[in-house]
């Protein structure tokens, strides 16, 4: 059953990132499965409006923020008059929030219920319980969630932290990993594209106890994802190990600390500091190493690793948050947080790998065969179903329990209600101040959203056309004979025309 | 009730289009939001209406030339020889009584709601060959509309978009002129519904290019392909 999804969120190209590249993603194999996705997002520098990205994704780049731009306090109801229209306009039926930090994606949400739609929210990070900030994110993220039909995690350690931040039912949180473009991210071996013809690569050579090893770090050099402890351990890894070469690209804050290691301990020669890499460089920058070392402190998934692991190379990362879900033990050397444990987890990966025991270059087809965005869509396409009652509610949400038993607030058919009412009770349990609090901005809410079904009715929206949807071959011809008598035969035919030589060149 | 009544009121006037093809290569859409009095009653209404503008109109004038006959000392006799009658004396008394100061703005005022054009109009005229003219009716009566030629050899291509506009999205027409930054938005402050665009927007490619869309310019170049694939949307 095909549905009208619309995806909102603060973070989307141009801006580069994980939350960005998984929206895309996502997005395209649930167009290619026959649904309409339209993303909606905010205005980044020299791009206002809409847009159309590669197979008909539409973009909203809301000018939303212009009119506050002094202040950047998430207004809670001035985007609502706006989203209601693209809403109305596309005929959405689900709308999918992801990320918790995006202010857009939350208030998407409240507004998607009191205008009666399906919402789903996707997190992407850990957060912590202890300092004042984070506080107030977890409590704003349980304000949005009180009244969210579901919810997915991208590993079991960011369900149970999401769990734990917004108080829900764990059996409305799924995990649906990321998953990467394992074509984007070949080893070096397979560059060309006879990769068919070498089913079964021989037994690859021992490294000797001379050659070099190269171990390459790619991440944004922040705190948190572990630069600290990079600085500390590169030397030490370098004693240990002559003959290891550090790539390490990224920017962030902690370059210069990396740098000053660097100059300290005069390993300009080991060390080569690549600066920031684009996403498409990635892989080349990756298939030049052996090793790839994470030490990051806080990961909901790291994608990067599993990149890394399909370009062939051996990961040495730390156990925390989710990266342990991510890949099977064979393929990485596990470390705790800590200076020595990640020397040593170093010292083991170089030691296999120059003993030849680790067979690298089968971990692409394996990483090919675990992850894909085809399955993340699939995976995704069912929750929508469970939320809109397709499937029933007993089978979505296994060994829950009958329908009703288990939350009151769900109506028979296993989907949350919408009535206000109900709505207000979800949220007035959110706390002794902020429930009332809660209240308050949803009692709002609904006012406005009666003001402008008054004010701006929806028989003055126009309805927009869809992306035409691709058809099957033998129809496709079908409609062209049809078409021929047309006046429009011409732009017809030649737009057709372009469609189907891009889909063919993203075939290929 | 009273909010349906409100809502009533700041509905925003109909749009309707008028389509002259006077010959094949020529065609000329009109979209106004001048009412169209169909009943007896609305006709009636609608003639009313335009004589009582008239009368206003031309008693501002009136008073105004009186007021200046009187306080320059000149004669009115004209006047009362016209009319006759001690009413046109009494009230040619009390014009030269009332100041300056409130006939000049009064009049002014008078005159300008009476020559204050009430909807607006927006037309779109293509002559195949030689170009399309874009104009938009001004605010009054006396000014002359605002229009803009351009010759077929510089419209790389017309599509219908979308973009926001206050608090909602709304569909336009627009033009790309050859060498120019900026499309050319017709029908810029009536941006009608999207059944309308689309009708003018296959009035005019047919007009423009009918015979193989040999005029096209811009065929395959890199901003006018995307834009026309945007433009394919409204089929």
């Amino acid at each position: 059953m095909p549905y009208n999804i619309a995806m909102v969120s603060d973070n989307f190209y141009p801006q580069p990132g994980g939350v960005e590249s998984h929206m895309y993603q996502l997005s395209t194999k649930l167009i290619d499965r026959g649904h309409k996705v339209i993303v909606i997002t905010h205005a980044y520098a020299g791009r206002t409006g809409i847009r159309y990205l590669t197979n008909g994704l539409k973009v909203y780049y809301v000018p939303f923020f212009i009119i506050y731009r002094e202040t950047a306090f998430p207004t809670v109801f001035s985007f609502f008059p706006v989203f209601r229209n693209i809403v109305i306009r596309e005929r959405i039926e689900i709308v999918h929030g992801h990320a918790s930090l995006s202010s857009l994606c939350h208030e998407a949400i409240l507004h998607a219920r009191t205008m009666g739609l399906r919402t789903v929210f996707t997190d992407h990070s850990l957060f912590g319980f202890a300092d004042a900030g984070t506080i107030l994110t977890n409590k704003l993220l349980k304000f949005t969630l009180s009244d969210v039909d579901h919810v997915i995690g991208v590993s079991h350690t960011c369900k149970e932290n999401t769990v734990l931040r917004a108080s829900l039912d764990p059996s409305m949180v799924s995990v649906i990993p990321n998953a990467v473009v394992a074509e984007n991210f070949r080893p070096l071996s397979q560059d060309s594209h006879d990769s068919k013809h070498r089913t079964a690569p021989g037994p690859r050579q021992p490294l000797g106890p001379d050659d070099v090893i190269t171990i390459v770090v790619i991440s944004r050099l922040y705190y948190n994802k572990g630069t600290d402890l990079l600085v500390a351990s590169i030397p030490r890894i370098i004693v240990a190990n002559p003959n290891v070469r550090f790539i390490i690209a990224g920017n962030g804050p902690k370059a210069i600390d990396l740098e000053q290691m660097i100059e300290r301990n005069v390993l300009q020669e080991k060390v080569l500091m690549m600066g920031p890499v684009r996403h498409e460089e990635v892989r080349d920058v990756m298939v030049k190493g052996h090793i790839y070392l994470h030490p990051s402190l806080m990961e909901a998934f790291g994608t990067v690793i599993v990149e890394a692991a399909s370009c062939g190379l051996y990961v040495v990362c730390t156990r925390v948050g989710g990266i342990p879900e991510v890949l099977p033990t064979h393929m990485t050397e596990f470390a705790a947080p800590e200076e020595d444990e990640i020397v040593a987890a170093t010292g083991r990966a170089i030691a296999k790998l120059r003993e030849g025991k680790v067979r690298t270059d089968l971990f692409h087809n394996q990483v090919k065969q675990m992850y894909s965005w085809t399955d993340v869509a699939q995976r995704t396409e069912r929750v929508y179903d469970g939320i809109s009652g397709v499937i029933r509610h007993d089978e979505f949400y296994q060994g829950a329990g009958a329908a009703g038993v288990w939350s009151a607030t769900r109506g028979r058919s296993g989907v949350q209600s919408f009535a206000l009412i109900e709505r207000l009770k979800r949220y007035y349990g959110c706390g002794i101040w902020a429930g009332k609090l809660f209240c308050l901005c949803v009692i709002v809410d609904y006012l406005l959203y009666v003001l402008l079904e008054l004010f701006a009715p929806r028989s003055r929206i126009d309805i927009c056309k869809d992306w035409p949807k691709k058809v099957p071959k033998e129809t496709k011809e079908k409609e062209l004979d049809t078409a021929r008598d047309n006046s429009n035969l011409m732009r017809k035919r030649s737009s057709r025309y372009r469609r189907e030589k891009r889909d063919e060149r993203d075939e290929s | 009730m009273v909010l349906a009544l409100l809502a009533r009121l700041t509905a925003p006037p109909t749009q309707t289009l008028r389509t002259l093809r006077p010959t094949s290569s020529t065609v000329s859409f009109t979209v106004s939001t001048r009412p169209v009095p169909t009943t007896l009653a609305a006709k009636l209404r609608y003639y009313v209406g335009l004589l009582t503008r008239l009368l206003l109109g031309v008693c501002a004038v009136f008073a105004l030339w009186v007021k200046w006959r009187i306080s320059y000392g000149q004669p009115t006799d004209v006047l009362l020889w016209l009319l006759g009658g001690p009413q046109t004396a009494a009230l040619l008394k009390g014009t030269g009584n009332v100041g300056w100061q409130y006939v000049g703005p009064g009049a002014i005022v008078v005159l300008l709601l009476v020559l204050r054009r009430g909807h607006t109009e927006e037309s779109l005229t293509l002559l195949r060959d030689l170009g399309v003219q874009t104009s938009s009716s001004a605010s009054t009566f006396l000014q002359p509309p605002s229009s803009r030629f351009i010759p077929t050899s510089d419209i790389q291509d017309i599509f219908i978009h979308e973009a926001f506009r206050g608090f909602e999205v709304r569909f336009y027409l627009a033009i790309v002129v050859k060498g120019e930054e900026d499309i050319v938005v017709v029908f810029p402050s009536l941006l009608p519904r999207r059944a309308m665009l689309e009708e003018v927007w296959r009035g005019a490619r047919k007009c423009l290019w009918e015979n193989g869309g040999g005029g096209r310019g811009g065929e395959g170049g890199g901003g006018g392909g995307r834009m026309k694939e945007k433009a394919g949307i409204g089929m």
